[in-house]
């Protein structure tokens, strides 16, 4: 016993973590197909057996994502901004007073209260602008890899100025400036704008507390070209914690206890 | 084919998908755990009813169709009309209307304008058409019903609105405008005159259906009767005699005070755009959400009668005046200017701790409240109060990023 389990059954990535009290013991992701449950569970057998554990040292498993009801064996779920919220508070040291989580097709800011419980939350509709989603098409387009984004954006001196963050509407406008010779460097620039402005516009008259900080988590925070243009956007220091794929399902994995 | 049988067969079949839309949300209702026989009255005529024909058999008296709900009903009433809010709910019936329409357009009157479609052939089956000049949309009907070649073969008669309800000369100028409302329905009757005594008889019968309905509100309140099912009643009193209608609530009411059972949640508000059957997603994501649902202002809800009427002077035009004031000044609906009573209906109830978080509904492209939703969550969160603005259309593909929504705003609501 002793061990805890959170599993975040994202919209393009599961992502598990092995906890023991709040330490994150072993963690790791594997893309989303059919077949959810099936993926996640082979995650905790392969965590288990790296570990040198049996079914008998696991407490609980926790699931949280767009998928944590296909998750039967879940001994609870929960819902994915409380396990965000909840998640890095903990990692924060309850520093965090609002979170900008980018997902696989959702975009979200969540402000804590200063016992790290959600305040409120805003969430983009149904378009999955400005979301990973968006990062990969854009990737696809320019033909380069999207780990290397922030590194390339960080060679061009002035960004873009690109029109949409819309998943489909960015193909034409990105086709048309590679046809033009824009450099790729400048383009990924400009994405990376566009994507803070609407997060910007997400975050509205948001303040946030004097004593608290900003955190950015998702797959995408670990861009950090990213970050730099939600730090010129937003005027003021965005935090980035090491592995910020999995803060929520730590969150999921702490949360009841 | 030819463009007139190709319409013809594309109604033919959006017909029976609306039918099928309508049969399937029913059954849906019929198996959950809170269904009680006796809702089978006002589920019947939700399936039935919305047909005017049907309506006009049923009820002996000639169908008005109604845009919004500032003309005073028992005016209606008292001159032999059967009035019929035009309501649309039905995703199916938006594929007649939708390629004629703006694409960014209110889903209600969208849907709404693709039933009426539905009959349009035959003319509308209404022998009056009312409309108050709420919102942009509703201002636009003249417009909208020719962009979508519905013929109207009975005349559209307008309520000029004044949305500065609280000065002097906008009550004296509404007040014009029922007097003008009431001749113009006894010319299309017929009737020579409107006696006191035959319009005082329909006040009586609407405040009991009204004194009725409150108890039935005092059941959400406590919880005992679920969000959805609410909205079935709610939503069915159009079309039906409004006499048997408040006799079937009697009887539902009593039902259940033996057999309600409160669900456990957090318990909300329910505020903005309306929610309309067959399209209940946003109460069924509520409530798959274990929140739930004590009030609402929604003007296909809780709004849908003005409340008490108070009169001292029992001539008609003490009467008229009586009912003008309360379908003004006491209307709820968002387009109005000076609206700080709305807003204080909301606030209220939080203070005496009936609810604790609000969800705000907004139908994408339903500008009154979408522009409220800022204003009222500055207010709501400044007194403390959880808020939640959710906006969504008539298709059902967001229903799990609702419901995400939905689940942490139960969580925030548990952790206060």
């Amino acid at each position: 016993m002793g061990f805890k389990i959170g599993l975040d059954l994202g919209s393009t990535a599961i992502k598990m973590v092995l906890v023991k009290g709040d330490k994150v013991e072993w963690s790791r992701l594997v893309a989303t197909a059919p077949g959810q449950e099936a993926l996640a569970l082979d995650l905790v057998k392969g965590a288990l057996t790296e570990r040198g554990l049996g079914d008998g040292d696991i407490e609980n498993i926790a699931a949280t994502g767009y998928g944590k009801k296909l998750m039967t064996s879940a001994g609870h779920t929960v819902d994915e901004i409380s396990a965000n919220a909840t998640g890095l508070f903990k990692l924060s040291s309850g520093r965090c007073r609002t979170i900008i989580n980018i997902g696989g097709q959702d975009l979200k800011v969540i402000n804590l209260t200063e016992k790290g419980k959600v305040a409120d939350f805003k969430m983009n509709d149904k378009c999955a602008a400005g979301t990973g989603r968006f990062f990969e098409q854009a990737a696809r387009i320019l033909d380069t890899p999207l780990e290397s984004f922030g590194e390339m954006s960080k060679l061009a001196d002035e960004p873009l100025e690109l029109n949409s963050t819309c998943v489909v509407f960015a193909e034409s406008e990105i086709v048309s400036l590679l046809a033009k010779g824009v450099p790729k460097e400048r383009i990924i620039k400009g994405l990376h704008h566009s994507v803070a402005r609407r997060v910007a516009n997400l975050l509205g008259r948001h303040k946030v507390p004097n004593d608290g900080d900003i955190y950015l988590d998702g797959g995408p925070s670990q861009n950090v070209g990213l970050l730099e243009a939600l730090e010129d956007e937003l005027l003021m220091e965005v935090k980035v914690l090491p592995n910020p794929q999995y803060t929520v399902a730590f969150g999921a994995a702490i949360s009841g206890y | 084919m030819p463009e007139s049988s190709r319409e013809e067969r594309q109604r033919k079949i959006t017909g029976q998908r609306f039918f099928g839309e309508i049969e399937q949300e029913a059954l849906r209702l019929k198996e959950r755990d809170d269904y009680l026989p006796e809702f089978n009255y006002f589920l019947d005529l939700l399936i039935e009813g919305q047909d005017p024909t049907i309506l006009a058999q049923r009820t002996g008296r000639p169908v008005a169709a109604l845009m919004c709900l500032q003309a005073p009903l028992e005016i209606f009433h008292a001159c032999g009309i059967q009035p019929f809010k035009i309501y649309g709910g039905s995703q199916v019936a938006t594929r007649l209307s939708s390629p004629l329409l703006p694409p960014v357009m209110c889903p209600m009157l969208r849907s709404a304008l693709g039933t009426l479609m539905l009959g349009a052939k035959e003319g509308l089956p209404f022998k009056i058409f009312v409309a108050p000049t709420t919102c942009d949309w509703v201002v636009k009907l003249d417009e909208l019903l020719s962009l979508c070649s519905i013929n109207s073969p009975c005349p559209i008669h307008r309520l000029e609105l004044p949305h500065l309800k609280d000065r002097p000369e906008s009550q004296e100028r509404w007040l014009e405008e029922i007097y003008g409302l009431t001749k113009f329905l006894l010319a299309e009757m017929g009737i020579k005159k409107l006696r006191p005594q035959d319009l005082r008889k329909s006040m009586d019968i609407y405040q009991k259906a009204w004194k009725l309905y409150s108890r039935l509100m005092d059941l959400k309140r406590e919880g005992l009767i679920s969000f959805s099912w609410f909205l079935v009643v709610a939503n069915s009193f159009f079309y039906a005699d409004v006499e048997e209608w408040t006799e079937k609530l009697k009887i539902l009411v009593a039902a259940f005070k033996t057999n309600g059972k409160a669900p456990r949640g957090p318990k909300v508000f329910v505020a903005g755009s309306p929610m309309f059957f067959p399209n209940l997603k946003m109460a069924r994501v509520i409530e798959a959400a274990g929140l739930v649902v004590v009030m609402d202002d929604l003007c296909s809800s809780e709004r849908l009668f003005p409340g008490a009427v108070f009169y001292d002077d029992y001539s008609l035009h003490g009467l008229i005046k009586a009912l003008a004031q309360r379908y003004h000044q006491g209307c709820l609906c968002p387009t109005f200017a000076d609206n700080d009573r709305r807003v204080n209906n909301i606030i209220a109830p939080a203070h005496k701790k009936l609810y604790k978080g609000v969800i705000f509904h907004v139908l994408k492209g339903c500008h009154p409240f979408d522009l409220e939703s800022l204003s009222l969550e500055a207010r709501l969160k400044d007194e403390g109060l959880k808020f939640l603005k959710l906006e969504t259309d008539y298709t059902a593909e967001d229903s799990q990023t609702l419901l995400t929504r939905l689940e942490a705003f139960r969580s925030a609501l548990t952790d206060d």
